[in-house]
This record gives structure tokens, sequence and C-alpha cells, in this order.
């Protein structure tokens, strides 16, 4: 027997607040700030151990990579570097985001806001981190000279968008099937180490024999990663385009279609979040 | 409008359970939070929403608010509603005041801007001055309601949606809250109220429903309805009491409330009245007021005070007398007589406030106790005059020409 509440319309309504979607990116910016300043204060370090983290990654892999192994690229490290700092906000942003709803139980059995906020916030505090530790890096490396500015980097902020739709994709799934199967935490620790030694972080793309390029580009991390080294450091590697050619576009659907499947799994399971926590 | 909830038996929350058995139809008991609710709120109103615990008011306010999705049944909801269904919802321990009120403050729907330029109004209302950069961690329990509480009111929301706001905080922070309670009527805001606080309903709500299983059992004004939950209430506690033997000790009593004496002389019933002669637990200041004791003998007793003291709130007595101060001879008992005494007031001396009334009956020489009721009933007193503290001095006014007479200091 459906029947209906109406709290009928107030006169104070409309005019004099901001409009629904101002107020929710105010939300979300507000919570990504708290959320990276909560992250950092209390520690002695503060900020410099979202960027130590990576610097220490880097480190180890340089050591055994380049010193022991002795690959012989020098130009490398700089590879390396930028590579690790893609790949450590790809993990940040989707570790971060998968525990954002099931983390903010009180929040969501005693307040109603669009969800979704949650998750936007925590990419956003993991996005800040990286903007930094980019900016760091190049303030750092460009004296050094392995960095380059030139046409193509002018394709660093469009890597950059797809790398936060991958993620953003990422974590609207995982945050709502978190909720529901905790054993994902672990699944997905796994996951990301594979897709780690998977995507040409801590060697040259150039070991993977040619014939396994046109598979080994199609995971948009790789593909990411390669062409941020391209768009930005000196030692040229191509465009993964110029390996695969036209299948350089299955990377870039399958970010889509993360995205979208992300979406779609959230916006279903939505409605029960407050029961289950 | 019904919610069901399926309560999982044994929540498989794990993917190993999922795979081993994945045709295990996971067992559920469903359980019928709210069934058939309709109700309509018209804009401007203030409603109470009062039953027992578990019988589905939360579970209605998380509905109204969209934080649960009802089963089957729609509601329909004109306005911009307030997020927060308790005080301090989304208080972080970790950040300071300042950082909790605009983050607060931002699930409001305020901005910085906003929230910055009304910020030391705030922290003065709250009375924090001094720790507007303390992490919440340290403040008490009272600092962070009066901090909720400030950050709460900040909402510009047309509906605001109220989970037992009242059932935190002292005596003066419910004022307080009623303050805000009347400002909101005054700007025709429209609220729904879910508590247990019967007189608070009584007072200030326009309209109100009482649910009673997941059902709405009764609605309309406030004073029908809080009366329906009382004498649901009285009938089952007199029930119990008929199960458990003890009938006929059936008089009124706060859970809070401790009973002593030997038994000799027991106080079965208190009534308050108005003026008018009705049972109520609100009275007007300067209004009349009868409070009615009933006794029952259980020995024979020949000698017999009843006395009353009136407590405030937070429980200091301000005033109290007896039979015999008032110089009333009680006459003797014996096993099974009744008898009622009554304390007349014409004009009720107390101010706007919560206070609560003690009752015994005792000998002359007060060596013994018949029957105590500590602190046993609670009423409410309201006053539109604006005068100040606990009673009324009864003095008046007037003015003289000439010189003065006194010298101040």
């Amino acid at each position: 027997m459906p029947l209906t509440s109406a709290l009928r319309r107030s006169p104070r309504d409309a005019a004099d607040t901001p409009s629904t979607l101002r107020r929710h990116i105010n939300l979300t910016l507000e919570l990504a700030w708290t959320q990276f300043k909560l992250k950092y204060t209390g520690s002695v370090l503060g900020y410099f151990w979202s960027l130590l983290k990576p610097l220490m990654l880097f480190s180890i892999m340089y050591a055994i990579f380049v010193v022991l192994f002795k690959q012989r690229a020098n130009e490398f490290a700089l590879q390396l570097l930028v590579g690790v700092v893609v790949f450590t906000f790809f993990t940040d942003a989707t570790g971060v985001a998968m525990s954002s709803i099931a983390g903010a139980g009180h929040l969501i059995r005693k307040a109603y806001f669009p969800r979704g906020i949650l998750v936007v916030a925590s990419t956003i505090s993991a996005l800040l981190t990286m903007m930094i530790n980019l900016t760091l890096i190049i303030v750092v490396a460009t004296p050094l000279g392995h960095l380059h500015f030139g046409i193509r980097s002018l394709a660093l902020p469009l890597l950059l968008v797809e790398l936060y739709v991958l993620s953003l994709g990422f974590a609207f799934l995982l945050s709502s099937l978190f909720v529901f199967y905790r054993d994902l935490g672990h699944i997905w620790e796994i996951v990301t180490q594979v897709l780690f030694y998977a995507s040409a972080i801590v060697y040259p793309s150039t070991v993977v024999p040619a014939r396994f390029r046109g598979f080994f580009f199609i995971n948009p991390v790789a593909q990411i990663v390669e062409d941020v080294r391209h768009a930005i450091v000196i030692q040229v590697v191509p465009w993964t385009a110029g390996y695969v050619g036209l299948r350089a576009l299955i990377p870039l659907g399958l970010t889509v279609s993360i995205l979208g499947f992300g979406l779609l799994v959230f916006r279903r399971l939505t409605p029960v979040f407050a029961e289950y926590l | 409008m019904t919610k069901r909830f399926r309560i999982p038996q044994d929540r498989s929350a794990t993917l190993k359970y999922r795979l081993t058995h994945p045709r295990s139809t996971s067992k559920y008991h469903d359980f019928l939070a709210l069934e058939d609710v309709s109700f309509d709120v018209p804009h401007g109103e203030f409603i109470g929403i009062i039953g027992r615990n578990g019988s589905g008011k939360s579970t209605l306010l998380k509905i109204l608010s969209q934080i649960y999705v009802p089963t089957s049944g729609s509601v329909v909801v004109d306005g911009l509603v307030s997020p927060f269904l308790e005080l301090g919802v989304g208080f972080n321990p970790e950040l300071t005041a300042r950082e909790n009120v605009l983050l607060n403050g931002a699930v409001l729907g305020l901005n910085r801007r906003e929230l910055n330029r009304r910020m030391e109004a705030m922290i003065h209302f709250a009375e924090l001055e001094q720790f507007v950069n303390t992490k919440l961690k340290n403040f008490s329990s009272g600092m962070q309601v009066r901090l909720a509480f400030t950050v709460a009111i900040q909402a510009e929301a047309a509906i605001l949606l109220m989970d037992e706001v009242l059932a935190v905080g002292d005596a003066r922070f419910q004022a307080k809250c009623f303050e805000v309670f009347n400002r909101y009527k005054r700007e025709g805001r429209t609220i729904v109220l879910v508590t247990h606080d019967l007189a608070a309903v009584d007072l200030y709500c326009d309209s109100a429903v009482l649910l009673e299983h997941g059902k709405v059992i009764g609605e309309g004004l406030p004073s029908e309805v809080t009366a329906k939950y009382r004498r649901m209430v009285a009938d089952e506690q007199e029930a119990d009491a008929i199960a458990s033997g003890k009938a006929g000790h059936a008089a009124k009593q706060d859970s809070t409330a401790t009973r002593w004496g030997n038994g000799d002389v027991r106080i079965i019933g208190i009534r308050l009245e108005n003026g008018h002669g009705e049972e109520h637990t609100n009275f007007e200041a300067d209004e009349p007021m009868k409070i009615h004791i009933d006794l029952e003998g259980h020995r024979d007793v020949d000698d017999i005070v009843v006395g009353i003291g009136i407590h405030r709130a937070d429980g200091a007595v301000i005033g109290g007398t007896n039979t015999r101060i008032g110089r009333t001879p009680l006459p003797p008992l014996s096993p099974g007589d009744r008898l009622r005494v009554t304390y007349d007031m014409e004009r009720l001396p107390l101010l706007a406030g919560v206070y609560r009334l003690t009752l015994a009956a005792h000998p002359v020489i007060h060596s013994l106790t018949y029957d105590h009721l500590e602190q046993a009933v609670e009423f409410r007193v309201t006053d539109e005059s604006g005068r100040t503290g606990l009673f009324d001095f009864g003095g008046a006014w007037a003015v003289t020409s000439g010189q003065p007479t006194g010298a101040v200091a």
C-alpha cells in the first residue's frame, strides 16, 4: 500500500542556498583536504612520508636492477622513479578508496549525502600526494638534465586524467564490494603486486619480446606508465601506440569501461550500504 | 510505506564462503520494521514521533532522510532536508574544534567562507573560546555536545530530522534546544522529532505519531497521542506488576526513582491535576496545581504524616512541607483502608523548568519511614512572562517620588 508523505516546499530553500552540485563539490574537497591532513598530522616527518615511501621503493629497485644486475641504462633511474610515483598513486588511491565506504559506517548510518563523495574524496587526497611528488621530481631532476619538456609533454595532463579515471573506476568498484566482501582487501593487494611487475616499472619495456608487446600494453597501467615516461623523460621510449598501433585503443576502452562498470556496481549497491554497515 | 530488513542468521561476508557454497541460500529471518506506515507532514509543522524502543521510530527517520530505502511505498520530500540525524555524527576526534566545524559545516552544505564568517559567533555560543584549536579527543563530552549542537543549528535546510537530540546534555542544554525549536517554528521550518520526552512533544509539537511494532497506532494532537502512549505503558506496567505479584503498588515511578520504607502504609497513587481537574505533567506558572496522594494501610497505624518535596531537575531541593507543618492530622489506618491526601496550590509559584516530586509517609517522630518515593514524578512548568530563576517571589512593584531612604553602598 504505497502512500506518500509530502513535506511541502519552504519559502527559504531555493534562492539563498548554493546549488546542490556546488555543495557536493565543496563537501568533496573539504573531505579530501581533511583526509590529506589527517594522514600526515601526528607523525614527526608528516608529509615527507608520502615522498619517502616511493623514494625507498625506488632506491631498492635501483639497487637491485641497476647496481646489482647492471641494467645498463643509467637514464633508466628517472624512468624508474616516474613509474614508481605513478604506480604509487594507483595503489594509494584504490587502496584508500576501498575502505572509504566501509570505514565511514557511523557517518553513513546517521547522515545523508551522496555516498560517492566519500570515494571521490579519498582518490583526490591521493591525487594531491602524487601531484606534489611529481612536482618535486620535476624540480629536483630538471637541473640534472634528465627531463624533457617539449610538444610531447603536452600529453602528460591527458595521461594523468586517464590514470585518474582508471583509479576512480576501480575505487568505485572496490569500495562498494568491500562493504560485503572483506576478503577483497587481501585480493586487491595481490592484484596490485602482479600489476606492478606486469607493468614494466622496474624494467624497461624493451625487455619484453616485440611479439608480446601488443598483448603487454593492453594493461592500462603499463600503457600509462610507459607514455608518461615518453612525455617527460629525456631517454625517449616511444609512445605505446608506436608499438601496438590501433590496439592502443584497448587500454583506453578498458579504462572507460572500468569506470562505467564501477559506477554501475556502486549505484546498484548504494541503497544497502547503510543496512550492512 | 513498508520497510523489511533481512537479518542474516550468519553473515557470510567472506568470498570463500560464497565460492564454496555457491548454492546456499543464506538463512535470513525477515523483520518488518515498518508496516504500511503513512502520514503527511504539512510544511512548517513540528511533528513528534514517539513509541517504545524498537517500535521503528529511528528506521522511519532514516527512510525520511534517504539513508534507508523503503521496501515498498515511497516518500515524497519537498524541500532541502538536513543531512544529520544526530548530534556530532561526523566529528573526528583527531581534528580540532575549528576543523570539525569546517568539515561538518560542509556536510550541512555550507562553504568555508560562510563558516569562517560565523566561526567566532559559533565558538562563543558553544562557550569554547579557549579550545578552538584543541583536538576534539581532548574535549569533555559536554564540550563535544555543545560544539555538535552549535554546528547542527547552522543547518539552513527547511526540513530538520532529529533523533533523540534531547537525550544528551543537561537541563541547561535542553533549554537551549527548546529555544532553537521555537526559533525554527517562527521561521516556518518543518521539524520531525523522534523522542522519548513526552512532555516535550506535548509542549512543542503541532502533531504526533505513535508507533508500535512498526505500525502507526496513534496520530493527531500531541496531548491525545502522548496520553495514549502513557496509558499503553501504564497498562503494561500494571500487567507486569500483577504478573510479578505486586498488584496494587502501581504507583507511577520513574526508572531512576528509589523507594524505601517498612510498608506499614503504602503510597499507591500519585496524581497531579491542573486547575480544570485534569491529570497532567505540564503546568503553567501561576496556574493552580493539586497533588493527590493515595495511601493504603497495611497494618494498624495511628500516627501518619505525609510530606512532599520538590526538586530541581538536577536533584537539588527547592522546598518541602508535610501534613504536620500544615496542621492537618490524618485519621488512623487499618489494613486495606485507603485515604487520599491532597496538597492544593491556588497559584503554582514555580517558573519554567523541569521539576521532580518526592513523596513520603512517616510517623510524627520521623525515626522510621512507612514509604518514601524519592523524586518519583517529573513535571514541567512553562512560563511566557520572561521571569527568570526557579520561582516567583510574589511581590509587587510600586513607584513613589521623594528622597531615597536607603543608601546604596
